[in-house]
């Protein structure tokens, strides 16, 4: 089979206020050879162009109501059709930070392939009540389906910062998360320097139920996490593993697929 | 028209006087008379907005009219050869390679804070961030010395007109937090100080610094005749109406009420796209020239602006769009209203400029433009209401104020030895000046950018320890990294404001130095009481000659500032405090140097020496005793030293490093100790009390550690530069052990002193 290759990738990486961790997202994939593009929701002109679309992290839009919410009611407004579809042909979504819940707040995770657009979970204030930066360490769950994790094994530990308020991952019921964890939808847990996945806090610097930092839908194209692997793209760990995994991941799902 | 006024100046001087206090433009007699002149050679009176005009423009705040006469003399006659273009405008600009230039700010929000700290300090943010985009620059950090009453002070100590200190310092760090978090510019250094002085005033000081192509910079003046004034940004309202003269007068117990309309309200979603447009509409080559709206409001950027380039302008007022309608003539003009630049623009890019700001949704519009003659004109729905000259409303007076000498109790003191020396380490530990400061700088995002290099907590996850300086790598592909910190001890201020100083800046040094970078340049902000009285403009004399002291010397200059009166409250004077940012420059980050202890078995040196000089220490203070010797600074040692350790950094001799300051070699070790976990066996050799060995705050001391391979190395490396260096011990164990003529004075085990550091603010703050 024919692979695309990187420099022919297009990497959509949408803009508004507030959106601010866009640069670095860029910088990630133009590192790996791939063609990020900057694109303002004001200027939006349709996915035809792109192979990939990130939503960054920040404050989009100040996220004086609920975090994310305010991005997600515009992308509904501006191209939702266009966005389902894309993700039904199989084109990966990712967001980090704040795009984790602007996709949570679209219902395009926990995403259910039968109920997509239903909201069914939310990122909720931090168990401190207060924004938290620290570096957190992630655990690779056994999951092998997400387009942007397929490339890290099982059990390998990452050091990733974490950077936010609303970061406790909640459900809308607990069956949504025994589907998940069926689907292998559970793709990063926090952890300790043992690699225990229920060190409690700081470990877990949000007071996220299951102890989960990132996840994706259940067809494994949309994934979503608090941590933000652009800001440990250097930093490796014993194995040589480090947030360049993530980028690497998806560029290689996209390569064999399209 | 009613909604302007004319005042009449020809009045004798107590009506002057009470002119002036019922305009709130702050202009003293002497000041209208010099006024009442110029007018009366125009052969008219003033209107209400010309008077307010040259209230902000010859404010202390703006013309800096009480210190220039100082820094001129004392600390502007040094250059250092990476300077571009330092002093003159919003930021310093200084070389970081062949392509690139770094611009830095630094200034203080400290009345603002202290009526509202939430909106003071946030838009203090707002504002440092400004003056680093009006050069063209994009910000890539930013930095907080912070200054407070101690949050423990009983409610009954509270003066009238004063909030607690506790409640300040949270309102504070959530301004920064809600504004630099949002804004997309990570808060990588600062530093918290407690001292009873600032119970009636805080200092909230800010720092930026920004990188830009040297072919993009910009400055702050018009390209020609015919430029067009672009005013883009948030609305103008009523907040921040006479930000200025406020800022330029003493607090007392009414301005919690009578000057709340002098804070600005911020708006960082605004302020978000509004520097990527201006920073795009630049690097298109779109603008002549950029120039934030800060003190003064559009009364400042417009004369100054058109000025600086040569020329006047013409202003039609009624153009500026407002966030309240009915807004007077005057109050549009002088409004400090936040998140709004000014551009000038040649006609035929107007255009495209425009149409890049509504992209990001960013409100601009065409305000006035360029004119030939050095006046500046305002039309208000087509009738003429400011015409004055330019050089003449720029200008401001300058004043050579009168000093009084205080006199200096810089003695040594005597006072018995504690009897168990590991309680009072752990006693020093668990100062709230000197603990862990985590409380603040987690809630800043200080990684956002993905740039940081080095942050300000460093060593295993969830057990850093304190960075001396933080480390920024700006450029793609580039290794070479800025360190940034920010220093001084108002304690050792307030004993002895000249060695004080110079102490600011050995410390600034030798915090850049432990991270393994060159000294590159400086920033100061001088906090100072009221300079009408001698003995607070005497401190500030003092303050700045023991700054020049050092500066001069050690291959880097200042570059930028700030100097901020009048910071006097219901409960009297801060103490003197030059803030003191040093920036670095660490020519690969891959040789960076941090705090923690890297592996059991290596040696631990102290380089530099140490003195009977206790004078402002934590220690003595923990003893309650005042007094002491004040720590001197000698520039040259420093020099060598500094020289001495970036080479060896260089070469990877140096394992770990962390400069000796609060609490003194006690707890740098400690520190040390606790990043990774890693103990240390250390005995003591000077021929001295072991307390004042441990504590005594002598400048220009690091501890470093080295491996037994490198000793040769690190040795011959420091002796050629005639830097004074000691082998006082090993890492080793779980504990911090000291010893001295062989008996041991104190094993503390690390998790102890966790226990101790970790804590403190966290159990004041929740």
């Amino acid at each position: 089979m024919k692979r695309l290759d990187a420099s022919k990738i297009n990497v959509c990486v949408l803009r508004i206020e507030g959106t601010n961790n866009e640069q670095e997202i860029f910088e990630s994939f133009k590192r790996l050879g791939a063609n990020p593009h900057f694109v303002h929701l004001n200027e939006f002109k349709g996915l035809e162009d792109f192979q990939c679309l990130m939503i960054p992290g920040g404050f989009s839009s100040g996220d004086y109501i609920r975090a994310g919410a305010i991005f997600a009611s515009r992308i509904r407004s501006t191209f939702w059709d266009a966005l389902v579809e894309f993700v039904k042909d199989g084109y990966p979504v990712g967001g980090i930070c704040n795009g984790f819940q602007v996709l949570v707040e679209l219902g395009l995770l926990p995403g259910f392939t039968r109920s997509l657009g239903s909201v069914n979970a939310c990122l909720a204030q931090n168990d401190s009540a207060r924004f938290e930066c620290r570096h957190t360490l992630l655990r690779k769950t056994d999951s092998k389906k997400c387009a942007f994790t397929h490339l890290l094994p099982e059990g390998e530990t990452l050091v990733v910062p974490s950077a936010h308020a609303e970061g406790k991952l909640m459900f809308s019921s607990e069956k949504v998360f025994e589907r998940m964890e069926k689907n292998g939808q559970i793709i990063f847990k926090y952890c300790d320097h043992d690699g225990n996945t229920d060190a409690g806090y700081p470990w877990n610097p949000n007071g996220s139920p299951h102890n989960i930092a990132g996840i994706c839908n259940e067809k494994g194209n949309v994934f979503g996490m608090m941590p933000h692997p652009e800001r440990s793209f250097f930093k490796e760990n014993a194995n040589g593993y480090s947030g360049k995994i993530i980028f690497e991941s998806v560029i290689k799902y996209i390569g064999d697929r399209f | 028209m009613s909604d302007i006024v004319e005042i009449d100046l020809n009045v004798p001087d107590e009506g002057l006087k009470s002119l002036s206090e019922e305009t709130g433009t702050g202009l003293s007699v002497d000041e209208l008379r010099v006024i009442r002149d110029y007018f009366s050679k125009e052969g008219r009176n003033p209107n209400d907005i010309e008077l307010q005009a040259l209230g902000q423009a010859w404010s202390e705040h703006c013309c800096y009219k009480s210190s220039k006469y100082y820094l001129k003399k004392y600390l502007f006659n040094f250059d250092a050869p990476q300077n571009l273009f330092v002093i003159k405008e919003d930021a310093g600009l200084v070389e970081f390679d062949k392509d690139h230039a770094y611009a830095v700010a630094l200034e203080s929000h400290n009345h603002p804070s202290a009526i509202e700290p939430y909106g003071g300090a946030a838009t203090g943010i707002g504002g440092i961030l400004r003056d680093v985009v009006c050069m063209g620059a994009q910000p890539i950090a930013l930095m907080d010395p912070i200054f407070f009453a101690p949050p423990t002070t009983p409610s009954e100590n509270i003066p009238k007109g004063v909030k607690h200190p506790k409640y300040i310092f949270s309102g504070v760090v959530d301004g920064i937090r809600d504004y630099g978090n949002r804004v997309g510019i990570p808060t990588v250094a600062g530093m918290t100080s407690f001292h009873e002085g600032y119970l009636g005033n805080c200092l909230v000081n800010v720092g930026c610094v920004g990188i830009v192509r040297k072919d993009d910079i910009i400055y702050s003046r018009v390209g020609g005749v015919g430029d067009i004034f672009v005013l883009a940004g948030g609305g103008t309202g009523r907040d921040g109406i006479h930000g200025v003269t406020f800022a330029s007068k003493e607090l007392d117990d009414e301005s919690q009420t009578s000057s709340r309309s002098a804070v600005q309200v911020g708006d960082p979603i605004m302020k978000e796209p509004l520097i990527h447009a201006c920073l795009e509409a630049n690097e298109k080559k779109l603008l002549t020239g950029l120039k934030d709206l800060g003190g003064g409001g559009l009364s400042c950027v417009v004369g100054e602006m058109a000025l600086a380039g040569g020329f006047g302008a013409i202003v039609d007022l009624e153009n500026v769009h407002l966030k309240e309608q009915d807004m007077l003539p005057w109050e549009i003009w002088v409004s400090e209203s936040q998140e709004r630049m000014m551009m000038s623009v040649k006609d035929e890019n107007l255009e495209d400029v425009l149409a890049i700001f509504r992209k990001w949704d960013v409100p601009a519009v065409v305000i006035g433009k360029v004119i030939g003659e050095k006046r500046l004109v305002i039309n208000y729905h087509g009738k003429k209401i400011f015409d004055m000259d330019l050089e003449f409303l720029t200008e401001g007076p300058m004043y050579k104020r009168p000093i009084k000498k205080v006199p200096i109790k810089n003695k040594k003191v005597e006072f018995p030895m504690p009897s168990d020396i590991g309680a009072t380490i752990i006693s020093l530990l668990e100062d709230y000046n000197n603990a862990c400061d985590d409380w603040v700088i987690r809630q800043y995002d200080f990684e956002v950018r993905a740039r940081t290099h080095s942050p300000a907590l460093v060593g295993r996850e969830n057990f850093e320890t304190h960075a001396d300086a933080s480390i920024i790598k700006p450029i793609e592909g580039s290794n070479k990294g800025l360190a940034m910190t920010t220093d001084v001890n108002p304690y050792m201020m307030k004993l002895d404001p000249f060695w004080g100083a110079a102490g600011a800046v050995d410390e600034a040094v030798r915090n850049l130095v432990a991270v393994g970078a060159r000294p590159h340049c400086f920033a100061d902000c001088l906090n100072f009481g009221n300079p009408e009285k001698p003995e607070k403009m005497w401190e500030f004399v003092q303050a700045v000659q023991g700054l020049a002291h050092v500066v001069g010397k050690i291959g880097a200059t200042f570059v930028s500032g700030n100097v901020s009166f009048y910071n006097e409250g219901p409960a009297g004077a801060c103490p003197p405090t030059p803030a003191i940012m040093g920036i670095g420059m660490v020519d690969d980050v891959d040789k960076a140097v941090t705090t923690p202890f890297k592996n059991s078995g290596n040696l631990i040196y102290l380089v530099g020496t140490t003195k009977d000089e206790l004078g402002g220490s934590l220690y003595l203070r923990k003893m309650g005793i005042e007094g002491g010797v004040v720590p001197k600074v000698n520039p040259y040692q420093l020099s060598n030293a500094t020289y001495g350790l970036v080479e060896l950094m260089g070469k990877g001799v140096v394992k770990a490093c962390h400069d000796i300051s609060e609490g003194g070699m006690a707890c740098a070790i400690a520190e040390m100790c606790i990043g990774n976990g890693i103990g240390a066996k250390i005995d003591l050799k000077e021929d001295m009390r072991p307390d004042i060995e441990l504590f005594s705050e002598s400048n220009t001391r690091w501890i470093c550690e080295v491996e037994r391979s490198d000793r040769a190395a690190f040795e011959d490396g420091l002796r050629s530069h005639l830097a004074k260096f000691m082998a006082i011990g090993y890492t080793e164990g779980n504990s911090l052990k000291i010893t001295k003529e062989g008996k041991e004075i104190a094993d503390l085990g690390i998790d102890k002193m966790i226990e101790a550091w970790q804590r403190p603010l966290w159990n004041i703050m929740g």
